[in-house]
C-alpha cells in the first residue's frame, strides 16, 4: 500500500474505521489487527469503487463487512468470530477512549448482536435510514423500528437495568 | 443515565485523542485473519499438499509394487484437487464492498456450494480409496507370488466349493462391495462431521447474521 493511497484515501476516513473496529473487538491488539485488515481490504478492492456512492460510504461498507467476518487465531488453531459475546468480567480492561461515558456506551454496543452493532454505529454517524439500508442491504422501512429497539436496549444496558 | 446516546457519541469524539489510528506495520504479525483469506490460503496449502503427496505416492507405489493403489489414489486425488481449485475461484468473486447482506450471503452461498460438492465427492472418494487399496494389495507380489492369487489358492484348498468370479472368491468381492457401500454412505457424513468440528462456530454465526438480516429485510 503506497503512502499516498493511505494519506489520501484512508487517513481522512480513519475515524470511521476506528469507530467500527472498536465495536467489534475487545482488546487493543485485536483492534489494531482489524484496523489494518480493513485498510488492506480497502486498498485491495480500491479498483471496484465506481463512484456510485461516496467514498466514506464505501469505507463504512468495507469496514463493516470485514469486521463481521473476521476470525481470531487461537493457540490451538481453532477459529471463532471475535465478536462473540464475552461477559464484561472476562474481558480485559478496555479503556479505548479518554471519555468514560463513551467507553460505557461502547461496552453496551458490544453486547448487541453483530448486525445491531453495525446499525447503531451508522445511526450514530448520522447516516439516513436509506443509507443504512443501502450499506447493510436491508429494508429502509424496517430500520427505524430496529434502531428504536436498539436504542432502548442500549439505554437499559447503560442504566444497568439488564445484564 | 442522563445523557442521550447521541450526545455521548458526539461529545466522546470531540477529543481528538479518541481517534488515534494505529500504525500499519504489523501486517505479518496479525492475531486475526479474514475468513475469506483464510479459506483461500487453506485451499492453496491443502491442494498443494495433496498434489505433492499423490505424485510422491504414485512413484513409491511403482517402486514397491502396488501400482494400482498408486494410480487409484493419484486419479482420485487429482479429481478432488481440480474440483476444489475451481471452487476456490468463487472466493475471488466475492466482493467485500457489496452491501453486508449480499456480501455475507455470497460467502454463505460459496460455503454451501463448496460443502455440498465435497460431501458428494466424499461419497465416491472414500470407496475409491478403499478399492484402490484392495487392488494394490491384491496385485502385490510377495515371495514371488501375487498376494491375491495366494489368498485365493489357500481359500480353494480349504473350501473347495467356493464360488469364483474372474478368479476371485465371490465372498471377497461381496465384502469389498459391502465396505464400499458403507464408505459411500458414511463418506458424506464423515465430511460433514469434520466440517462441523473445524468450522461449526463460524457457520453457525454466519447463519445467525443472515437470519437477522433477512428479518430486517422482510418484516
Amino acid at each position: 500500500m503506497s503512502n499516498d493511497f493511505y494519506a489520501i484515501s484512508i487517513k481522512p476516513y480513519a475515524a470511521i474505521i476506528i469507530k467500527i473496529c472498536r465495536a467489534y473487538t475487545n482488546s487493543q491488539e485485536d483492534f489494531e489487527d482489524y484496523y489494518q485488515e480493513v485498510c488492506l481490504q480497502i486498498w485491495r478492492t480500491r479498483n471496484n469503487f465506481r463512484g456510485q456512492s461516496e467514498w466514506s460510504t464505501w469505507v463504512y461498507r468495507l469496514a463493516l463487512n470485514v469486521s463481521l467476518t473476521m476470525l481470531k487465531k487461537r493457540k490451538n488453531n481453532q477459529q471463532y468470530f471475535t465478536s462473540e459475546f464475552l461477559p464484561n468480567e472476562l474481558t480485559e480492561s478496555n479503556q479505548a477512549f479518554p471519555d468514560e461515558d463513551l467507553n460505557q456506551l461502547y461496552d453496551a454496543i458490544k453486547r448487541l448482536s453483530e448486525l445491531d452493532r453495525g446499525l447503531i454505529l451508522l445511526y450514530l454517524e448520522e447516516k439516513s435510514y436509506k443509507e443504512i439500508a443501502e450499506i447493510t442491504g436491508t429494508n429502509p422501512n424496517n430500520i427505524g423500528v430496529r434502531i428504536k429497539r436498539i436504542k432502548e436496549r442500549l439505554k437499559k444496558l447503560l442504566d444497568g437495568k439488564v445484564d | 443515565m442522563e445523557k442521550s446516546i447521541e450526545s455521548i457519541w458526539k461529545q466522546g469524539f470531540i477529543n481528538s485523542d479518541a481517534l488515534v489510528a494505529p500504525k500499519l506495520n504489523k501486517l505479518y504479525n496479525q492475531k486475526s485473519i479474514h475468513i475469506i483469506d483464510k479459506f483461500k490460503r487453506m485451499f492453496r496449502i491443502n491442494l498443494n499438499a495433496i498434489v505433492a503427496g499423490s505424485i510422491l505416492f504414485l512413484g513409491i507405489s511403482f517402486v514397491i509394487g502396488i501400482p494400482y493403489m498408486g494410480i487409484g489414489f493419484f486419479l482420485t486425488l487429482s479429481i478432488i484437487v481440480i474440483v476444489n481449485r475451481r471452487l476456490s475461484r468463487g472466493l475471488n468473486k466475492i466482493d467485500k464492498s457489496e452491501s453486508s447482506y449480499q456480501y455475507i450471503k455470497a460467502f454463505d452461498n460459496w460455503m454451501k456450494q463448496q460443502v455440498s460438492v465435497n460431501r458428494i465427492m466424499a461419497r465416491f472418494y472414500y470407496p475409491l480409496f478403499f478399492l484402490s487399496g484392495v487392488l494394490g494389495f491384491w496385485q502385490y507380489h510377495f515371495n514371488g507370488k501375487q498376494l491375491g492369487e495366494a489368498i485365493t489358492n489357500k481359500l480353494i484348498l480349504n473350501y473347495p466349493g467356493i464360488d469364483l468370479i474372474f478368479g476371485v472368491p465371490l465372498f471377497i468381492i461381496l465384502g469389498v462391495i459391502l465396505m464400499m457401500v458403507m464408505l459411500s454412505y458414511f463418506g458424506g457424513k464423515l465430511y460433514q462431521w469434520d466440517l462441523k468440528v473445524v468450522y461449526g462456530g463460524v457457520l453457525r454465526k454466519l447463519d445467525e447474521i443472515i437470519a437477522d438480516m433477512e428479518e430486517l429485510r422482510n418484516t
